[in-house]
């Protein structure tokens, strides 16, 4: 076996690259915004959030990297594309309307905080305390999100149409975050100590900002076997966005940039 | 990026208070810095908010070209890099139109200029970027213009624009010192990163030759940008710095300085060798085949190869905005139909 599929065949491993790809790609996704946010203090903010998103999958990849000796480079740009552990929430396509952003990374922004609660109690040493300072970080995320929640829920009518609206959307695709990562990790109910408990936690802390906000969101938890992104299935706007990470890349494999 | 703020300027003090007009002229002999309360003459009023609502302008459609790569960026690193340089340019914008602003313009309606394509920016910004290689260039060359410019521009006399230079600065300086990274690990790297390299070398020398505007009038330092220090130094001179600075360094790195003929998009036709581009041992000056002005100001009228893009898109943000900027501000306006 190859260090690469030593890695994805590792549960423990799963898990961390589950939380990783969603971070890579939601600060990829997000790097559209940069220079074209509504409002330039927000553009600034955004590409703040953007780059902590990216530098923490940076810093899950590193510790992966370290463990099975792989660049992290290589683990974020050179697997084949059915071995991206992401979910279908993250890349889902914004079309540039900034409501859909909005919410897209306020709802995973969301999940990574009690995901990485459990990783920072990892018996890892060394992942426990990467994931400590990265939790510190995304709290900062929470904060300004869950702020401009409530600014948009106490604002007009039109805003909280919009928001409305990308919540009904983002609904339709948020259960997926829950999305058990790898096949063999759905018989130890993973995720660390509870797929239940973690998704209560997750849709709780949401909804608290979103009564107060004045608005609604509900969607189930899928399945055990539900399978997409996670499990490799990905739609078909991951194989684009994919194809532009890698795009420079891959023009000349081997090459250092 | 970004921005030498060089947009032509004509200024007739003749109808100003002379009494005033004298004060201010001491004053700013004497180096004084002058504050937005403080009396200024109109055409200066009006000529430093030009100057810096250009400049703002500038470093938000900088943000385009450069903000295009992010999701291609080849590394982790890189990608974090270009977002915080792409950032900071935003940032820049953000800090200069709150200098525009104390001078009587507000946001709203500077944004609303922009993408209505009533003012203008720094036409570098005009030409395509389509490879890695170009983001390697504009941060090394167009940061490297930038800085030159904009260390004269700290060394003028109206406060805030004086202060939110040295502020800029110490992040262009990181810009630059990047982009030397991206273009010498380019230059080191396999044949086809050099020949990457050399192209979108071709299609940058000129636009940051030409970075600095065109030859001066006459007389320019006895002019009112000048003599008011809304600018410290002449175009001539601040080219020929940097020509002395990058014509070398540009060798050094095994690049070629060529004289190109370009496309309706920018791209290079055909091209030769600058024969005149060699060190002049009795001056101590690099030479440089003077640049296209015909092309220049081609280009500042709006005719370059990417003006059009590059304003649809700042539109296509501003309109796209105008509901968020409603939802938690109220009251923003929107734009008059496209032109
Ligand atoms: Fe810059
Ligand atoms: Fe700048």
């Amino acid at each position: 076996m190859t260090t690469m599929q030593n890695m994805l065949k590792n549960p423990d491993a799963n898990l961390v690259l589950a939380l990783a790809d969603d971070l890579l790609m939601l600060g990829h996704v997000q790097g559209d915004w940069t220079g074209l946010g509504p409002i330039l203090e927000e553009d600034i903010a955004s590409s703040s959030m953007a780059q902590d998103d990216l530098s923490h999958a940076l810093v899950l990849y590193e510790h992966l990297g370290a463990h099975f000796g792989i660049d992290a480079d290589v683990i974020a740009y050179e697997r084949d594309i059915a071995d991206y552990r992401c979910c279908d929430l993250v890349t889902l396509p914004d079309e540039f309307d900034w409501a859909v952003a909005f919410v897209r990374r306020w709802v995973i922004s969301h999940w990574a905080a009690p995901v990485l609660d459990r990783l920072t109690k990892s018996d890892d040493q060394d992942l426990a305390e990467r994931c400590l300072r990265l939790r510190a970080e995304q709290s900062l995320h929470l904060t300004y999100l869950d702020d401009w929640m409530h600014r948009l829920g106490s604002g007009p009518d039109e805003g909280r149409t919009r928001i409305q609206t990308a919540l009904d959307t983002i609904a339709e695709h948020a259960g997926m975050v829950m999305e058990v990562p790898d096949r063999d990790l759905a018989d130890i109910e993973a995720f660390c100590c509870g797929r239940e408990e973690l998704f209560n936690e997750w849709t709780t802390a949401m909804n608290v900002v979103l009564e107060h906000a004045g608005f609604t969101m509900t969607f189930p938890l899928p399945a055990l076997d539900a399978f997409g992104g996670r499990r490799g299935t990905h739609a078909p706007h991951f194989h684009e966005q994919h194809a532009e990470m890698t795009e420079v890349r891959c023009a000349d494999p081997g090459a250092t940039w | 990026m970004s921005g030498a703020a060089n947009p032509v300027m004509t200024i007739d003090p003749s109808e100003e208070d002379q009494d005033k007009l004298a004060e201010f002229e001491s004053r700013i002999a004497d180096g004084v810095l002058i504050e937005p309360g403080d009396w200024m003459p109109q055409a200066y009023r009006m000529g430093m908010l030009r100057m810096a609502e250009h400049h703002a302008n500038s470093e938000i459609v900088g943000a385009l070209p450069e903000g295009e790569w992010i999701t291609r960026a080849p590394s982790l690193r890189r990608k974090l890099a270009l977002t915080a340089k792409v950032q900071d340019e935003v940032g820049h914008g953000q800090m200069l139109y709150r200098v525009s602003q104390d001078l009587g313009k507000s946001r709203e309606d500077m944004l609303r200029d922009l993408c209505t394509g009533k003012t203008k920016y720094h036409n570098c910004f005009n030409y395509p970027a389509p490879s890695w290689a170009d983001i390697a260039m504009v941060q090394w060359l167009i940061d490297g213009a930038a800085i030159m410019n904009q260390k004269t521009l700290a060394d003028g006399a109206y406060g805030p624009y004086v202060r939110t230079m040295h502020r800029i600065n110490m992040e262009e300086a990181f810009h630059f010192k990047s982009g030397e990274d991206m273009v010498l690990t380019l230059m080191s790297g396999t044949k086809k990163q050099k020949a990457m390299t050399q192209e979108a070398f071709d299609r940058w020398w000129g636009p940051s030759v030409m970075f600095f505007g065109p030859h001066d009038k006459p007389n320019c330092e006895n002019l009112p940008p000048m003599k008011w220090r809304m600018k410290t130094e002449s175009n001539d001179s601040l080219r020929q710095r940097f020509v002395n600075r990058f014509a070398p360094a540009a060798l050094d790195l095994g690049l070629v300085i060529h004289v190109c003929q370009k496309d309706e998009h920018g791209m290079v036709t055909s091209k030769t060798v600058d024969e005149q581009c060699r060190l002049d041992e009795t001056t101590g000056n690099w030479g440089v085949t003077d640049p296209d002005w015909d092309e220049f100001f081609r280009v500042i009228r709006g005719n370059g190869p990417c003006n059009a893009h590059r304003v649809a898109l700042r539109r296509f943000s501003y309109e796209q905005g105008a509901w968020v900027r409603r939802a938690i501000a109220g009251g923003a306006t929107t734009l008059p139909p496209a032109a």
